[in-house]
């Protein structure tokens, strides 16, 4: 998802507008801690009305003189602050007018519905208000170049950070009716599959590729309870896209490093080698307390109250563990449309070898390696292989094709519509379109199209006189 | 259904005509019986079981004449194609014969697809017995197909290159009741099928894995298999002892295990597969390891019940005759091909102790001599078959005692033994049972020989004269009038044979296999001659009979209609003689046609165009890869044709 590396050197208009459209996300942001379903599917209720667009028609103005600020800060120039306080001002004023919207809509309230509004447009004004405090305390890290250092480093890391921007999610999940938004989406999906590609155009962004060693690997482990220190992190902290961010622009990253990366497009002082490298632990007198993390889910063995209690290593076992184990398989593999999985890492793992000598058995399950598919049929009574259909002509190849494209689409929807229920129905709508697809050249197959069998070898043969058409056979079968 | 009831038919009913009827072994008395009269031939149709069809024009009038059969062999029967089997299944009253079919042969039907066996087999639900060995391109699919006959007890599927694993697994999980199972050479199949076939077969009694990529852990697997009898696995080279010691301790019904050619068996692991099965009947070691070992033979000596011992080129002591001789008394045959250290003493060792010996090789066995033969004749009055090719100190003695004392012998090759002349073979006179005679580069023989031959040997069906220059025209036709029942003659490179000698071989009627290669005396007179009598010919050899001109090979085009497999290299047959002869000979599958000067390339072209349904396998000159158009060769490939370029 932190694909987008926008090369801040070179800007053009369209980055400029990816530019607005971030902005957009930081800004609205709503950082209420309980986000669950019903206050999502309150605040599209909200977003098809028209104050929404108002506020973003408001952002657009706004924008031009943040990104320049942006652009400039790294030279410190008065007229940059200048330009960045005045959209702190116009911003503080589209406050001000969002709220005298909700004043005279609180007039001619909806009754029952009212209470539930009442609680989003409070979300939303503190939304906008948490965007101008961090826009503020960054226009105050680039005055001051003593506390830049600390700043750019602590604020994405520290709790400041998370606690500003996590439910990030929430705002790209929720489909947004402006045109602005909906380009985005796509353009994405298509660079994401860039990404995916061609990791080397973008070698300066990590991976993302957790393993699932990582969260077995403390299997072995013991450590004696009272030994070290449970953390716990709430699901909507561990459920959030991006755990670091940018001070300047707000930007969120999963990985430091690949927020150090980003940094150095704000300004020469963050391409030293003392802020481009790794944050140093504290200095070693100190005694080292061992972390361990706790699943918020209770009941779960990962859970610090259960009774065999097994502490998580890092925080991304935490998270690669949650997500397993306690949320839907929402990403679907889009080679055979069978496999899912909830770790995005481990759907891609799957896409790597998932098509490579595919083995399937009769009862449709698939298996990487043959010796598991014939490991699978020693043991299960009427179980077969299933034969490739290798003599896939015509109908199959235009299917494979749209194996394709449904993949980058597939990948671009789930990445951009994560949890959203009318974006996951289209993918499994697809889904069944494709199976449809793959059903065709079966009926190649089918005895019927053995009806106009040729009878060349009967013909060939000078005795007996008979010829192929069916009335002159007749005679020998009466 | 007959309404003027003849005499004979009213006091024969028709069961009672059906146990006569049953009692015809021969084709051509059954042939007679048809023709008697129209409730003869109902009775016979009726009756029969077993149907071996040759034209495959007749196919169905035959199916629908036959509705009784158990057995229907179709591997001679040229190019059926999937078309045919849909036109036979098409018309509902004519799938009737499918309902009893048991026994199904398509031995080298290549023209076949899964499409059409799946009609087949779906029609066929009584199906025990599948043979679809050397059908090269079957491939899983094929396999899959088969895999729809659930009775199936027996399945040759030799030489199926393209069945790997999976189609092995379709077929083992849908025949969960196979008995006999040979996958000789379908070189796909790793030791994952094996072992998936180990695990879903459990009634397996006979397996053939001979020639595939296994390794141990097939033998692992196979050692599970608990009623398995016969296991052959003939040139694995990945299996070695470690393998042999899983069979040691399991398959506990083996009897016959053939090892032959696997180049990393040792004696000792042989030893202790035989000491794990003292049951066994049938050892087969050939060319598996350089000596017998003390063990080996220490191991031989628990072997009571062994019928059969094949240890082709191992070098050998006489202590193993001496081992054998008196612990298997019942042994019925033994291999000593290409061994070294095969003595005269070694055999008379041998035949001492086992005097029901039928069948004896001793192929190249260099020194062995008369006293060796005249040993083997007076102990084994049983003999049935005797080989003795290359064994050059061999006299007419020897065959003065085997013709006194060995009077079933039926299989005498004297293939290479010079010492063998005519008056050898008079002191055969009284093996009349004789049905296969090699004389093969026997130079000493002359027509003198073939008439004592002809006298004594009425029976006898084959007869190798391969390069005995000596023989001439008086031979040949003391021959044709002695043995009437002669199917199978070699007569390459006997040069002094004319016009007049091929001409007496017309009276042979019986004659199926003739070689008449280098003789370049014949021309199209005697062939023409040949041929109009001899219709059952199936395979001719014509190969540098180069004074034969277009009349002969239009006489052959006109009269050998059975003709399966034809070599006419070297001769000097023209383009449209060509073009006739191959669009004439409707049975033809097999066809040389190298070096062939007065043909052109338009006339190949043609010759191929006129062929191509039914062909199955062409060699013609490399040259003509090239300049035939693709489109000839794209046709051939397609129909399942193999060219094999010289």
């Amino acid at each position: 998802m932190s694909s987008e590396n926008p090369s801040f050197t070179d800007f053009n208009l369209q980055q400029r507008q990816k530019q607005q459209q971030k902005w957009e996300d930081a800004m609205i942001s709503p950082p209420f801690g309980g986000f669950n379903q019903a206050s999502e599917s309150g605040y599209l209720l909200l977003s098809n009305r028209d104050n929404q667009t108002k506020i973003l028609d408001h952002q657009e103005d706004g924008k031009s003189t943040g990104t320049l600020g942006t652009n400039k800060v790294q030279d410190w120039d008065p007229r940059a602050m200048l330009s960045n306080l005045s959209f702190l001002e116009e911003k503080i004023h589209h406050l001000q007018d969002l709220v005298h919207l909700f004043v005279g809509h609180k007039g001619s309230g909806l009754g029952g519905q009212d209470q539930l509004i009442t609680q989003q447009q409070q979300f939303l004004i503190t939304a906008d208000l948490t965007s101008i405090i961090v826009q503020l305390i960054s226009t105050t890290g680039s005055l001051l170049p003593s506390v830049k250092h600390t700043l750019s480093a602590d604020i994405p890391n520290g709790e400041l950070g998370g606690l500003l921007f996590p439910p990030m999610a929430g705002m790209n999940c929720s489909p947004q009716p402006q045109n602005g938004g909906g380009s985005k989406v796509s353009d994405q999906s298509s660079k994401m599959d860039v990404a995916g590609d061609c990791g080397a155009g973008q070698s300066h962004f990590i991976e993302e590729h957790e393993t699932k060693e990582e969260e077995d690997a403390d299997e072995g482990e013991y450590l004696p309870p009272g030994s070290y220190d449970i953390l716990q992190l709430e699901k909507e902290e561990i459920l959030a896209p991006h755990s670091h961010f940018c001070a300047i622009c707000g930007k969120g990253f999963k990985r430091d490093a690949n927020l150090r990366m980003h940094m150095r497009g704000h300004g020469d002082e963050y391409k030293t080698p003392a802020a481009l490298a790794k944050p140093t632990k504290e200095s070693s007198s100190d005694p080292v307390v061992i972390k361990r993390y706790s699943c918020p889910f209770s009941g779960c063995k990962r859970n610090k109250d259960h009774k065999k209690f097994q502490p998580l290593k890092s925080l991304l076992c935490v998270k690669n563990h949650y997500k397993r184990t306690h949320c839907d398989k929402s990403y679907t593999c889009s080679r055979c449309h069978t496999k899912k999985f909830s770790v995005m890492a481990d759907l891609k793992t799957h896409e790597k070898h998932c098509g490579k000598d595919n083995w399937l058995c009769s009862c449709g399950t698939t298996f990487s390696r043959k010796d598991k598919l014939f490991g699978h049929i020693a043991l299960f009574q009427g179980h077969t292989p299933a034969i490739p259909v290798e003599e896939t002509r015509g109908p199959a190849v235009s299917s494979d094709k749209m194996d394709g494209k449904e993949a980058s689409n597939k990948v671009g929807n789930i990445n951009f519509s994560f949890g959203s229920p009318a974006a996951t129905g289209s993918g499994a709508k697809n889904v069944m379109e494709v199976n449809e697809d793959a059903d065709d050249p079966s009926s190649y197959f089918s005895p019927l199209g053995f009806d106009t069998c040729n009878f060349g070898g009967f013909h060939e043969f000078p005795r007996p006189p008979f010829d192929d058409s069916e009335s002159s056979f007749s005679f020998l079968l009466s | 259904m007959p309404t003027r009831s003849t005499p004979i038919l009213s006091l024969l009913t028709e069961d009672l005509l059906i146990r006569v009827n049953e009692k015809l072994v021969q084709d051509s008395d059954r042939k007679k019986w048809r023709l008697i009269c129209k409730e003869f031939h109902r009775v016979d149709s009726l009756a029969r079981k077993t149907l071996r069809v040759l034209h495959v024009e007749f196919l169905l009038s035959l199916l629908k004449n036959y509705t009784n059969l158990h057995t229907l062999d179709l591997s001679v029967c040229p190019r059926i194609e999937d078309g045919t089997i849909s036109l036979l299944l098409h018309h509902v009253d004519h799938s009737i014969w499918a309902r009893n079919l048991k026994c199904l042969n398509l031995s080298r039907a290549n023209g076949l697809k899964f499409a059409g066996l799946e009609m087949l087999v779906g029609a066929c639900k009584g199906l025990e017995s599948v043979d679809v060995s050397y059908c090269c391109g079957f491939g899983d699919r094929e396999a899959a197909a088969i895999s729809g006959c659930e009775g199936l007890r027996e399945l040759r599927m030799d030489k199926c290159l393209g069945v790997g694993d999976v189609g092995l697994a379709k077929i083992v999980v849908g025949c969960g009741r196979l008995e006999r199972l040979s996958l000789k050479w379908c070189m796909e199949i790793s030791d994952l099928g094996v072992e998936l076939l180990c695990k879903k077969c459990l009634e397996l009694k006979f397996l053939d894995v001979s020639y595939l990529k296994v390794t141990n852990e097939s033998l692992r697997s196979i050692a599970s298999l608990p009623k398995l009898e016969d296991l052959a696995m003939v040139g694995c080279p990945y299996v070695n002892d470690v393998g042999l010691q899983f069979l040691e301790i399991g398959c506990p019904s083996l009897q016959k295990i053939d090892v032959a050619r696997c180049d990393c068996v040792s004696s000792s692991g042989l030893s202790s597969l035989i000491g794990g099965h003292s049951g066994l009947l049938h050892i087969d070691a050939g060319h598996c390891f350089s000596e017998v070992s003390p063990t080996i033979v220490k191991c031989i000596q628990k072997l009571k019940n062994l019928n059969t011992i094949i240890i082709d080129g191992i070098r050998v002591s006489d202590t193993i005759f001496q081992t054998i001789s008196s612990n298997c008394n019942s042994l019925i045959e033994i291999g000593l091909s290409k061994c070294e250290g095969v003595t005269n003493m070694g055999i008379i060792k041998l035949v001492s102790g086992c005097v029901n010996l039928k069948i004896i090789n001793l192929t190249c066995c260099r020194s062995i001599a008369d006293a060796a033969i005249s040993a083997i004749a007076n102990s084994c009055r049983n003999l049935l078959c005797l080989k003795l090719e290359s064994c050059n100190m061999i006299t007419g003695k020897s065959l003065e005692q085997l013709g006194l004392h060995c009077l079933l012998l039926e299989v005498l090759d004297l293939t290479d033994c010079c010492g063998i002349n005519d008056r050898g073979l008079e002191r055969l006179y009284r093996c009349s049972r004789i049905l296969c005679l090699k004389l093969g580069l026997c130079t000493n023989i002359s027509d003198k020989g073939l008439f004592y031959i002809a006298s004594s040997c009425p029976e006898l069906q084959e007869l190798d004269l391969y390069r005995c220059q000596n023989i001439g025209d008086d031979g040949l036709a003391a021959l044709s009038s002695g043995c009437k029942k002669l199917r199978k003659l070699n007569l390459s490179y006997c040069v002094e044979v004319t016009d007049k000698g091929t001409k007496s071989l017309g009276y042979l009627e019986e004659l199926s296999d003739l070689e008449l290669r280098g003789l370049d005396k014949i021309t199209s007179v005697g062939l023409t001659a040949l041929v109009t009598r001899c219709k059952r010919l199936i395979y001719l050899d014509l190969k540098h009979c180069e004074k034969i001109d277009d009349s002969g090979f239009q006489a052959l085009a006109y009269y050998s209609r059975n003709l399966r497999q034809l070599n006419l290299s070297y001769c000097a047959i023209t383009d449209m003689t060509l073009c006739m002869l191959m669009g004439n000979m409707t049975r033809l599958q097999d066809v040389d046609l190298v070096h062939l000067t007065n043909v052109t390339v338009e006339g190949f072209e043609l010759v191929l165009r006129a062929c191509c349904v039914r062909i199955k396998k062409i060699k013609l000159v490399a040259a003509l890869s090239f300049l035939l158009s693709s489109e000839v060769q794209g046709i051939l490939h397609a129909r399942g044709c193999k060219i094999r370029w010289d």
